[in-house]
């Protein structure tokens, strides 16, 4: 894993003088340009046409909201069921799934998030499909979201190809965030959130 | 389709070294896609939004320095696209100047109505000669994502990984499972195409 790229290593020495300086100023363009954000769930889709007029109800709140309703009804629903349902010694409060951005278009995760102990940690499993394997060295990080931006470090892993499934135990209150993302660690973020492979 | 040397228009003798693969450019170009959205055209306000949904929310992110805002922010702006889309004429100028101005009022008008404090209210300008507003730098990353969201996807993944990820080019061929000659080969031909999709940018 290194910084960021130089351009020779990306181009090589062999291209005419002019094309050199062209797309020299591409890569200088980039660098300034910065990486362009993962668009939220929520974005993803053109809104229609209802939700063009001035008088809409912002789609992610009304996404937040359903998904709200979606999961309280869900844990009432399964709140017995789940009550004597143990998976890998811990009992599953409620699961969240994850889907690949643009840098992993066919990965998929899913967590399963057990209840705070008396001690006030929870389990959680996570399980990852579909991830590359990275270079030696590298990992993935997992995190814990606060108005989409990663604000809490679960913990680390590396995949093999297909399913992987990894436990951790986190001290935090998940109420106080509002979702997960899985990134690739890189010494050249200077300890800060690398690239995001999975949202939630 | 590829085409292993490309010959520059009235330049004999001058080539550039490019594996360039040829696809069908969009048949319209933003000016006239905005055009018809001012007709009413939906399905030109879905290409219109699938071109510049990621450069908008960029643009809000920067400006607004929170992800919630910025969401709301992009839905502000394809609404206010969709409403004056009719205003916009075609031989006035192109279609991506005119929507950074819809989007940068948005963001701005929105946020300003609320009270919200605005992260970034005056762009800075960055070091690249030209009008205005295209020494902005959040111009420079609008055009650059634009251009991003035009690339065939392996090579946008290529790109994002090479300048973003921190991978070396060596990592990426693992990352990716492709021989690094394939990565550097597919790195030099998007970099070409980019510049081809940045010409304005360039000069």
């Amino acid at each position: 894993m290194t910084g960021p790229p130089e351009f020779r290593d990306l181009v090589g020495d062999d291209l005419p003088a002019e094309e050199r300086a062209r797309l020299e100023r591409v890569h200088e363009l980039l660098r300034a340009a910065g990486p362009p954000p993962e668009l939220p769930p929520s974005l993803i889709e053109a809104p229609d046409r209802a939700e063009r007029s001035p008088s809409w109800l912002p789609r992610r709140r009304l996404g937040a909201g359903l998904a709200l309703a979606a999961a309280i009804a869900t844990i009432a629903f399964l709140g017995g069921y789940l009550a004597g349902y143990r998976h890998n010694s811990f009992k599953v409060d409620h699961e969240i799934s994850m889907r690949g951005t643009s840098l992993a278009p066919g990965a998929s995760g899913l967590i399963k998030i057990g209840e705070r102990d008396a001690s006030g940690n929870s389990q959680m499993l996570v399980t990852a499909r579909g991830l590359p394997r990275l270079p030696e060295r590298g990992y993935y990080e997992l995190f814990l979201t606060r108005k989409g931006k990663p604000v809490a470090r679960c913990g680390s892993f590396t995949v093999r190809p297909g399913t992987t499934n990894v436990k951790f135990t986190v001290p935090y209150a998940m109420a106080r965030f509002d979702g997960w993302v899985v990134s690739v660690w890189s010494p050249a973020s200077h300890g800060e959130p690398g690239p995001v492979v999975l949202r939630t | 389709m590829s085409a292993a040397l490309t010959l520059r228009p009235g330049l004999p003798g001058t080539f550039r070294l490019a594996t360039i693969q040829v696809v069908a450019p969009d048949p319209m170009t933003d000016g006239e896609l905005i055009a018809r959205v001012g007709e009413g055209d939906s399905g030109a306000f879905e290409l219109l939004y699938r071109r510049y949904a990621r450069p908008v929310f960029a643009l809000a992110l920067r400006r607004l320095g929170d992800r919630g805002r910025a969401e709301d922010a992009v839905q502000e702006t394809f609404a206010s696209v969709w409403r004056s889309a009719g205003s916009y004429r075609l031989e006035r100028g192109p279609g991506a100047p005119w929507l950074y101005a819809v989007a940068r009022n948005a963001i701005v008008d929105r946020h300003r109505a609320r009270g919200d404090p605005v992260a970034e209210p005056v762009d800075e300008a960055s070091h690249y000669s030209g009008p205005p507003e295209r020494a902005e730098a959040g111009w420079i990353a609008w055009r650059v994502h634009r251009a991003l969201a035009e690339l065939p996807d392996q090579e946008r993944r290529l790109i994002e990984l090479a300048y973003w990820s921190g991978l070396s080019q060596s990592e990426i061929a693992e990352f990716l499972n492709v021989p690094l000659g394939t990565v550097k080969t597919r790195t030099r031909s998007a970099l070409a195409r980019l510049a081809d999709l940045l010409e304005g940018e360039l000069s």
